[in-house]
């Protein structure tokens, strides 16, 4: 097994930050990197989320990233210290609508649930936890 | 990311060439704009050329969805096309390519632009 972790200040700066994390875990585990996206897309569209929803009232809020490979099943876990929130609670985007009525609101979550073979969301005292499992094929 | 743009006959073509995330979305969107007509006339059609393109993001799609509204608005004829498999994915899963051209490459895209009656 194979476990990283990191933890940044919840501003939309550290997203490159983090992106160069999981490429470097990513090469570290020899993975092949042609699987990647579908995690780079999930940290991505979950920090954000956080950064744009989820600071605790009053001060910076922190996000902690980790990634655990098992057998070949990998693990992205996201923590933050914001108000209690789900995301998996957001309504699916309406994929089918005309062009003037699209929205880009609730995709990422969207795109997280299909692209993921499983997503858990749970509160644990003070934080939030979203665990995003995906095999990896070798 | 980087993108710039080609003003031909036909068409503006807006290439669009690395990483398309959260951070590169706003830089990515004033070339847009710019290609929209921004800067005076507004082409009678826009492509952006994504062969180039790595990685989107739901905010780096939000550019897309935007100049896709804008050229309708305007009569503009709109296209994407050279999408790599990981962009393609992408665009399919959001449903973005059931309200958009999407097309193989910049040829067929060059090819599809509507003629105006001489």
């Amino acid at each position: 097994m194979t476990e990283c972790r990191t933890t940044v200040p919840s501003e939309a700066d550290q997203l490159p930050v983090l992106a160069q994390f999981l490429l470097e875990f990513w090469s570290a585990a020899d993975l092949p990197p042609a699987q990647s996206v579908p995690f780079e897309i999930a940290l991505e569209e979950i920090f954000m989320n956080v950064v744009m929803h989820g600071s605790p009232a009053g001060r910076q809020g922190r996000v902690e990233v980790c990634l655990a490979l098992v057998d070949n099943n990998l693990t992205l876990a996201v923590e933050d210290d914001g108000p209690p929130f789900d995301p998996l609670t957001v309504p699916d985007p309406d994929t089918q609508a005309p062009l003037e009525e699209r929205r880009v609101g609730g995709l990422g979550v969207y795109f997280v649930r299909q692209m993921m073979d499983a997503v858990s969301y749970r509160r644990i005292g003070p934080r939030n936890e979203l665990r995003m499992t995906k095999h990896v094929a070798r | 990311m980087k993108a710039r743009v080609e003003v031909l006959d036909l068409a503006t073509v807006v290439i669009a060439e690395g990483r398309l995330d959260f951070s590169a979305a706003a830089g990515f969107q004033a070339e847009v704009e710019q290609a929209l007509g921004g800067s005076g006339k507004a082409p009678a059609a826009l492509i952006i050329d994504c062969a180039g393109l790595e990685y989107v993001s739901s905010a780096g799609l939000r550019v897309f969805l935007l100049a896709a509204r804008s050229a309708q608005r305007a009569g503009m004829w709109f296209a994407v096309c050279g999408l790599r498999q990981v962009v393609r994915e992408v665009f399919s899963l959001s449903g973005f390519s059931q309200v958009m051209n999407v097309l193989p490459d910049r040829a067929s895209a060059l090819a599809q632009v509507p003629r105006k009656p001489a």
